[in-house]
């Protein structure tokens, strides 16, 4: 059946600057904010704008996060016309390959779109977190009459440098597009968030495909081209929390965002709920002798200890005498009786056993540039007595690393 | 044997809960911070692999109805057989419009035509009211193993005096079903029935013929003799919420580790229905100890000895001790509250003062200010 706007969101990358992290899984499945994972976002995103038909481009470990999404029904995209559609690469007549590219994993989904006849695509990345509301971008997009609509935020000039940063003019159509420039012309940042109008979008991807030499990427290839050639590209200003966390300092950062009043991302806000695939459990005991505070604890926890400015998820345990400060705790973690956790990401059910330590204070280091957050992999013990430094990252094969 | 059927009869019943029953009945009380009574019994038929559940109800049922919903959330809802809500309205033509039942035969009466489809050799009877972490398929086992036409789930923890009681022989036969006794002896009867829906059949078509309508009148004493009744003992965690002060003194119960063990054994989960709530926040200012608390809450002031369900707010400053603080109450700053229980949605303005006792605990209705 026809519809106006049909989502395609790219969950494919591998997410290596997480490291540790997504060994096992996709970026967009790793856990955020103790209920959540970082999908769930665009996903509630596109719920609350009313599209109700989504793809999810996966290709790197899809497993996890093919489970996660099941049917959709926690976002309400299991509909009987539309709904989530998981869209691995898949073999044709004339052979197979991998998603080449951003551009190239739509292209190779040409067909899905096509079901639909959609007036409008959008293009939307499995790892932002932010609550925004593309029915307002679409009716800019509609408005402006252009072949692209890119949402941009104003950053700060001095990391202006480190975005796709958008020059415009003063009807705020982009006139140009430089990625990560030296020399900044503007502090629009791109958040790689697109709405394109479908037909334009589809020429330029089947033209895209046919030039060996594209990368087939959309910051890359099909923006520049398309701005070449004259398209009108309208720049969308979106004001409010928005944070890229494709590195482990991000996405600390970003679950640190969610305790701190005014940083824009508040969870608890009902007007823009965030919907995730709920586990059956308990809801959480905070013992007698625990002291919490300043922290976002989820349900299923039996909290005895001390925890100070972190995020708790699903099903944590922290024992009596253990503290755990500046740190995230993904789902099922077990920090026993007396243990330490300073400044650390603990990733999905790992033990931390009493008398061991998982990273440390900023102001216990000697040199700075020595420190930063510790990280676990997944599944990680760490025995009684072992001592994980600032800045270490270990997996659960008690392969150890320290972060560049 | 191709497994067991669930039915679930949910009424009012006229009891010491006060405002907590004026919107509801008995089953859709909220209890333990993010359940409804009624999960638990729903969550023992999941967890036996039970997948066809009727829920017998008249009375208060809207919030019973939203809550249940399709089943969903318990996995209930099912192509073939699933939950079924059996309304008021199927046995009005019967009671010439009465829209009431005197007792669970003539309610099952009036759903003989649900009953005669039901897929399954055996059926579980059992209320809405009681909160219970029961392995059902051990009762099947026992049930099949013993060779009793009925199996009764009772418990050696005596009650008050309004209880029915059981006494049984040395094989766990049922010898004597008596009620309103000036002494409580023997075991204490948790309504629970395990037996073959072709018996239950029969029963419901002899009880109707005769017109008698009372599970424990009719079959338990009057046809006691004629056939075998089995007990099952159970003696871990069961409540049955029937008065304010057992609903606070059970529920303040699961603060302690060894009671929460076992009415939320991991291996045999109670399932609450589906939320979207975010974690619970504990600002820097906040005080949290000794409490169980579900998603969404927002604590800024001292929260002590408590349980607060879904969304609840304490402001700061605001101090709350020995409380139970259902759906989306607000506490405002300076506000003190010991032995209080506030339905959905109360407010408590600032600087109030509200103090009930252990033994009698004040219940703010829903939707107050106060």
């Amino acid at each position: 059946m026809k519809k106006e706007c049909v989502a395609m969101l790219l969950a494919g990358g591998q997410g290596s600057r997480l490291y540790v992290l997504t060994g096992d899984m996709a970026k967009p499945a790793v856990p955020f904010g103790g209920k959540f994972r970082i999908i769930d976002f665009p996903l509630s995103n596109c719920t609350n704008s009313g599209i109700d038909t989504v793809g999810v481009l996966t290709q790197y470990r899809p497993l996890e996060l093919n489970s996660y999404i099941g049917n959709g029904q926690p976002w309400e995209l299991d509909r009987v016309d539309g709904g989530v559609h998981i869209l691995p690469p898949y073999q044709s007549a004339t052979g197979a390959s991998w998603y080449k590219g951003t551009a190239n994993a739509i292209y190779q989904n040409i067909g899905f779109v096509d079901l639909y006849e959609p007036e409008y695509v959008a293009v939307l990345s499995g790892d932002h977190i932010y609550k925004m509301d593309y029915s307002d971008m679409l009716r800019c997009h509609k408005e402006s009459g252009a072949a692209c609509t890119i949402s941009v935020m104003e950053v700060p000039w001095s990391e202006a440098k480190r975005f796709g940063i958008m020059s415009v003019d003063g009807a705020d159509h982009v006139t140009e597009f430089a990625e990560k420039p030296k020399e900044p012309k503007s502090n629009l940042a791109s958040m790689g968030i697109y709405i394109f109008t479908w037909d334009k979008l589809r020429q330029y991807l089947i033209e895209d495909e046919a030039d060996s030499a594209s990368e087939n990427d959309f910051g890359k290839n099909i923006i520049p081209a398309m701005l070449r050639r004259g398209e009108v590209m309208t720049a969308y200003r979106f004001e409010g929390y928005w944070k890229d966390v494709g590195t482990l300092d991000s996405l600390w950062d970003a679950n640190m965002d969610m305790l701190l009043p005014g940083s824009g991302l508040n969870l608890l806000d009902k007007s823009w709920p965030i919907y995730g695939r709920s586990t059956v459990c308990p809801p959480t005991m905070i013992g007698p002798a625990a002291d919490v505070g300043n922290s976002a604890i989820a349900k299923g926890c039996i909290i005895d200890g001390e925890v100070k400015n972190s995020v708790v998820s699903i099903g944590t345990v922290v024992g009596e005498g253990a503290s755990v400060t500046y740190s995230v705790i993904m789902p099922g973690a077990v920090i026993e009786p007396g243990a330490q956790v300073h400044y650390a990401i603990v990733g999905e059910n790992c033990r931390i056993s009493s008398g061991a330590s998982v990273g440390a204070p900023p102001e216990s280091a000697s040199d700075p540039d020595r420190w930063g957050i510790a990280v676990l992999g997944p599944g990680t013990v760490v025995a009684s007595g072992q001592q994980v430094a600032a800045k270490t990252m270990l997996d659960r094969h008690q392969n150890g690393e320290v972060r560049a | 044997m191709n497994g067991m059927h669930g039915i679930i009869f949910s009424y009012e019943k006229k009891t010491g809960l006060r405002e907590l029953i004026e919107h509801r009945v008995h089953g859709s009380i909220p209890f333990g911070g993010d359940y409804r009574v009624v999960d638990f019994m729903l969550s023992n038929m999941v967890n036996a692999g039970i997948t066809d559940v009727g829920v017998i109800m008249h009375g208060k049922c809207q919030s019973m109805l939203d809550h249940l919903g399709s089943g969903k959330s318990w996995d209930l809802s099912r192509r073939k057989g699933g939950l079924k809500l059996l309304p008021a309205f199927a046995y009005t033509e019967h009671r010439e419009g009465a829209g009431q039942f005197r007792g669970k035969m003539e309610a099952l009466g009036c759903v003989k035509d649900y009953l005669s489809h039901i897929r399954q050799d055996y059926v579980v009877l059992c209320d809405s009211d009681l909160v219970i972490n029961l392995p059902l398929d051990d009762v099947l086992s026992e049930h099949l193993r013993t060779g009793a036409d009925i199996t009764a789930v009772c418990t050696s923890h005596l009650g008050d005096s309004s209880d029915t009681y059981f006494k049984l022989d040395d094989a766990g036969r049922i010898v004597d079903t008596v009620r309103d006794v000036h002494t409580p002896v023997g075991y204490r009867c948790l309504n629970i029935y395990v037996m073959s829906t072709e018996l239950l059949l029969r029963l419901v078509e002899d009880c109707m013929a005769h017109n008698e309508y009372s599970f424990r009148g009719a079959v338990l004493q009057k046809r006691g003799a004629t056939l075998r009744i089995g007990g099952y003992v159970w003696d871990g965690y069961a409540a049955r919420i029937n008065t304010i002060q057992t609903y606070f003194q059970r529920s303040m119960e699961l603060l302690r580790p060894e009671m929460r063990g076992e009415l939320f054994c991991p291996s045999r989960p109670i399932i609450g229905k589906v939320n979207d709530a975010p974690s619970s926040y504990i600002d820097p200012t906040g005080e949290c100890v000794n409490s169980l608390i579900a998603d969404g809450c927002d604590i800024q002031g001292t929260v002590k000895n408590c349980i607060l369900f879904r969304g609840v707010q304490v402001e700061k400053g605001a101090e709350v001790q020995n409380c139970i603080l259902f759906k989306g109450t607000t506490v405002k700053s300076g506000a003190i509250l010991r032995n209080v229980i506030t339905d959905k949605y109360v407010t408590i303005k600032e600087n109030g003062t509200l103090m009930g006792h252990e033994s009698y605990p004040l219940v703010i209705a829903r939707n107050s200010e106060v």
